[in-house]
């Protein structure tokens, strides 16, 4: 028997805490515990009622260890995705749904916390999770290196004309610099700064890449019968997918040729869209999670929203802007403008998009595709709605 | 199995490495079907035998794709920035290797032949056997 998860749970509450990256008030757990009640209360609903718990990045928060905090009468469900990158993101709220409409849930928060005095550098946990003696005999030690390899694939070979990753950050940061919650509030993106910003790892500069924040993220997944009852508009998950395909992952850079410069999503769009009954052109709005600029352009590609040949027609910055751009990606500034908390920011203004309280509104938006971490080994994107 | 791994435990590819200080590149084909195998297996998932031979190989091939590294990301000291990082697809068998570029080359691009020796990384108290590649 298949049981449907389409439009089955909501999302009810939110909450999201970002610091400059070393200046967290208080030490991770404490992070997280406050963005946890947040989000409790953005709904309307006890923290103690919260009774499951999932993460996905190698989270190191374990939910029994909140319960003191929160006040938890009963830990009935607790999970975490598989995968050191940003890649379960999606997949996270997937299994939330699975434990909420199989009644090993009722009440699911899904979180990320990452708090630099405690968990470290990401960039130096997720590359601990991938490394190996091949890697680091070639000098590859950040996942920038291994990013920046596929996307030179896609510029210099499939064509992707590089100069489109300067749309997508331009977008990023003119969002971004909307909402007072950003590291770019109230900055103008300047394009000469962009271009002579100090290289990575070639062909990322500086503002290519997603900056690290200390922060948490939470966000409360019901059914859709108990969401009717709280206290915000319920924001339903329609689609979820997660996983990978033969000739892609942690293969030593021996992924499938044409596999090689993606993000990895075309494993997942057809079921994807598919769950959902929709299609790329159903989507109103992306919150796309871009550790890197090419991969965020690989992803829009991997999910069917253009192709090598006409991804210059759409990835344009008045197409990704809103109110008004043909299809609005990152309205909150997303993870290059707004913040770096393991992605958790395209999760939260996934929902905040929906509710229509984003800075920076898409009028009407009813469908949003969240468009998980782009180029880990296994991979996760949801699509949520509203009626 | 000689080689002891620096950063962890490795997979089935002891071999490789083995082969490696001694001055070899082998990799891994199945005994049974012939199909090349990398990251080596202990199993073939294309028809389930559990032998393979280790073949040696000469150090050339082409470039797929590569990346410039300018920033001093912990871990990279043994090289000198900026650096460039190949993957490498062998020309006699369907397997991409990666490796430094030694010495780096202004006319590097996807494409381009290259011809390889084995050297080493140093990496924290470990030395590293390690493909180093030249425009050929």
């Amino acid at each position: 028997m298949s049981i449907s998860l389409s439009g089955r749970t909501a999302a009810v509450g939110v909450g999201y805490r970002q610091y400059k990256r070393g200046t967290a008030p208080v030490p991770e757990r404490g992070v997280l515990v406050r963005a946890i009640v947040d989000a409790c209360e953005d709904a309307g609903f006890d923290p103690a009622e919260v009774d499951g718990f999932v993460s996905y990045g190698d989270d190191k928060n374990e939910p029994v260890r909140l319960m003191p905090d929160l006040g938890t009468k009963e830990l009935n469900w607790s999970a975490q995705v598989w995968g050191g990158g940003g890649g379960g993101i999606a997949g996270a709220f997937g299994l939330a749904a699975s434990a909420i409409l199989t009644g090993q849930a009722r009440a699911v928060i899904v979180f990320r916390a990452l708090v630099e005095g405690n968990s470290g550098r990401l960039s130096a946990a997720v590359m601990a999770h991938h490394l190996n003696d091949h890697m680091v005999s070639a000098g590859i030690l950040a996942p920038a290196q291994v990013c920046a390899m596929r996307a030179q694939r896609m510029f210099e070979h499939h064509g992707v004309p590089q100069e489109l990753c300067a749309e997508l950050v331009r977008a990023s940061y003119y969002h971004g610099s909307r909402n007072p919650e950003a590291v770019a509030y109230g900055k103008d993106f300047d394009l000469d700064e962009y271009r002579r910003s100090r290289i990575i790892a070639e062909p990322f500069h500086l503002f290519d890449c997603s900056r690290e924040n200390d922060g948490a993220g939470a966000i409360l997944l019901v059914s859709a019968e108990m969401a009717r009852d709280l206290r915000k508009k319920p924001v339903k998950l329609l689609s979820v997918a997660q996983g990978t395909q033969a000739g892609y992952g942690d293969l030593l850079e021996n992924d499938a040729e044409a596999l090689y410069p993606t993000a990895g999503f075309r494993a997942i769009r057809d079921r994807l869209f598919g769950i959902a009954g929709l299609t790329p052109a159903d989507i109103d709005v992306v919150q796309l999670y871009e550790n890197f600029s090419a991969q965020g352009i690989a992803s829009l590609i991997d999910h069917g929203f253009c192709t090598y040949e006409n991804v210059a027609e759409l990835v344009r910055f008045e197409n990704l802007i809103a109110p008004g751009g043909k299809l609005p990606v990152n309205t909150s500034g997303g993870n290059l403008a707004h913040g770096f908390v393991h992605g958790f920011v395209t999760a939260v203004e996934a929902v905040r998009c929906l509710r229509g309280e984003s800075p920076n509104p898409v009028p009407d938006a009813r469908t949003c595709l969240l468009a998980g971490g782009p180029g880990a080994p296994t991979i996760s994107s949801a699509i949520f709605g509203v009626d | 199995m000689t080689y002891h791994p620096a950063t962890g435990p490795i997979g089935a590819e002891g071999r490789y490495w083995d082969a490696l200080i001694e001055g070899r590149l082998e990799l891994p084909r199945c005994a049974s079907c012939g199909t090349w195998h990398w990251p080596a297996v202990w199993r073939c998932g294309a028809c389930g035998s559990w032998d393979h031979e280790w073949v040696e190989q000469p150090i050339e091939g082409s470039v797929f794709t590569y990346t410039r590294t300018h920033h001093g990301f912990g871990g990279t000291e043994a090289f000198a920035k900026p650096f460039s990082t190949l993957v490498v697809a062998l020309r006699t068998v369907p397997i991409r290797l990666v490796g430094v570029l030694d010495p780096d080359d202004a006319a590097l691009k996807i494409g381009a032949p290259v011809t390889g020796a084995i050297g080493r990384t140093r990496f924290g108290d470990a030395d590293v056997p390690a493909l180093r590649w030249r425009l050929a």
